[in-house]
């Protein structure tokens, strides 16, 4: 393959131990940080090598263990170019260390979109529908037809997506260090990241009040109309606003989720959701 | 209590194999029922059910808290039902069918409220830069999440459908119902952690327009990153103008020829 020319072969070493780590990216799937956990285990044979400051590592370690979600074929594509990022910062004083989450935040949600219907709504359904029509027909062999199908694409993409990521980003994150363009690319990423963590706190936090008002049993006020009618959406988007604050003030995780729970418990009992 | 282990297992193998060999799509009943068939010593009608659900589950896919029944269990319980019962599995897949959506339910308690606090752990391990901790950590979570799901299908074999659904019904609708709402709101942490990386007082203003893109247009994420990259390229070019701008001005602060055609700006403007 070409793209695999620019990597040495320590590095391609590494890459190969992302890929097979990245394969367990969601098994400790959860709400806070999704695949972040995952994210960090496939990340640590870089750290590991690039680093051989403790301190430089723990904070490596901590910046991959943040949220992180995509479609899981497409995800190595972006730990390739995290990676790459974690050398060159590991090799010049200047790297500005933002930029390397700014960069994942950004490609997540396009390639979630991308990965998402390819592989979720279009290859699936072909494998799925393959292997119906020999299930009906009793051949014992439709399961594994149904795997082997889906799944060659699904690791292929990931396979080279990690060599891809990890290339590109070698040749050029170096070189837009040098002539200054990483602080525009950052920029340009953050701003689409904002974008789409704006879009997500809409699609991702659900929030509805099941609350009315009546007189003589005709309902004259719906609180979620009302709700709507101020802004669509704002009890999600305050309620996320006012974590990205409690965040700020460093208060910890784990509090704020047993707040949410409390909250919803207490809404659930007074009958407003 | 065999056909109880199988099937739990067959579940779990589903599920949990599902997450740790990259979403390889273990846990559709396509697979999970066969197994299920060739365990309990009828694949060929493990095959038949896997066929029908994979069929009705066809558009389901399980993203974070969304749908609404969950494939592997209710292929997991129809296989096992169909093999017990004798055949008709048209009868059968209405009775998996509402045990498989309290087992979504449960699976996103598990999710939410076991795995959700577990997680901020990992912050802690990485500041101390615990490497193996974080790596024990990585699959604990995994073995507990789909390990405490895959004891609903191995008590609902074992006792039979009802008692399962009715031993879930009797927590109270209330707190069930308030959990669900916590659980809806709890990616707003998650969406709250990206902030903290992304925000920064100049640019926040393009979180609320994506804010309000998503709720009042309520088009796919995929446009909207696309409309995002887009205004992302814009201002990576104008920045880039203006970068080359200044570095135009820079030669000419330096260079004799520019200083006097400053002079000469000046003297127009005086």
């Amino acid at each position: 393959m070409k793209i695999s020319k620019s990597i040495t072969k320590d590095e391609k070493k590494l890459v190969n131990k992302m890929f097979w780590r990245s394969m367990t990216m969601y098994a400790s799937v959860n709400p806070v940080t999704m695949g972040g956990g995952g994210f960090a285990y496939s990340m640590m044979p870089f750290i590991n090598h690039f680093y051989k400051n403790e301190e430089d590592r723990k904070l490596a370690l901590e910046r991959h263990a943040q949220y992180f979600s995509t479609t899981i074929p497409c995800s190595s594509f972006i730990m390739g170019i995290a990676a790459s990022m974690e050398k060159d910062n590991s090799q010049r004083s200047d790297f500005n260390v933002e930029s390397i989450n700014a960069i994942k935040t950004s490609l997540m949600g396009p390639l979630a979109g991308i990965g998402d219907s390819l592989f979720w709504g279009v290859w699936r359904v072909v494998a799925a529908g393959l292997a119906i029509n020999l299930a009906y027909a009793g051949n014992i062999l439709a399961p594994i037809i149904f795997l082997v199908v889906f799944n060659i694409p699904n690791y292929l993409c990931r396979y080279y997506g990690g060599l891809l990521g990890y290339s590109l980003g070698s040749k050029y994150i170096e070189q837009m260090y040098s002539n200054g363009l990483i602080t525009i690319l950052t920029k340009a990423a953050s701003i689409l990241g904002l974008i789409m963590v704006g879009a997500m706190t809409i699609s991702m936090v659900k929030f509805n009040t099941v609350l009315t008002l009546s007189m003589k049993g005709k309902e004259i006020m719906n609180v979620q109309q009302v709700l709507d009618s101020i802004f669509k959406g704002i009890i999600p988007l305050l309620v996320t606003l006012v974590c990205f604050k409690l965040l700020d003030k460093k208060v910890g995780v784990i509090k704020i989720i047993f707040g949410i729970v409390v909250l919803g418990i207490i809404l659930s009992l007074l009958g407003i959701a | 209590m065999y056909d109880a282990f199988v099937v739990a297992l067959s579940v779990f193998i589903g599920v949990a194999g599902h997450e740790l060999l990259g979403m390889s799509m273990l846990s559709r009943p396509i697979v999970v029922a066969p197994l299920v068939g060739a365990l309990m010593g009828d694949l060929q009608l493990g095959l038949l059910v896997g066929a029908s659900l994979e069929a009705l589950f066809m558009g389901v896919v399980n993203v974070g808290i969304s749908s609404t029944a969950e494939p592997a269990l209710a292929a997991g319980l129809a296989t096992a039902f169909s093999i017990k019962m004798g055949g008709n599995i048209e009868a059968i897949i209405p009775l998996v069918f509402p045990l498989a959506v309290l087992g979504l339910q449960l699976m996103n308690m598990i999710f939410s409220f076991v795995c959700g606090p577990m997680a901020t752990k990992f912050f802690k391990l990485a500041r101390e830069g615990n490497e193996g901790g974080m790596i024990r950590l990585h699959f604990i979570m995994w073995v507990i999440h789909y390990g405490i799901y895959a004891l609903i299908p191995f008590f609902a074999v074992l006792f039979g459908a009802d008692v399962v659904k009715a031993v879930l019904d009797s927590i109270p609708k209330v707190i069930m119902n308030g959990l669900t709402v916590a659980g809806n709101l709890l990616p707003a942490v998650g969406m709250a952690m990206l902030l903290r990386m992304l925000w920064s007082k100049d640019i926040a203003v393009w979180f609320f327009f994506g804010v309000i893109v998503m709720a009042y247009l309520e088009i796919p994420l995929i446009a909207i990153a696309a409309i995002g990259t887009i205004i992302a390229i814009v201002i990576a070019q104008r920045d880039m103008q203006i970068k080359k701008m200044q570095t135009v001005q820079l030669q000419n602060v330096t260079s004799p020829v520019s200083s006097s055609l400053d002079d000469e700006e000046e003297d127009f403007f005086r």
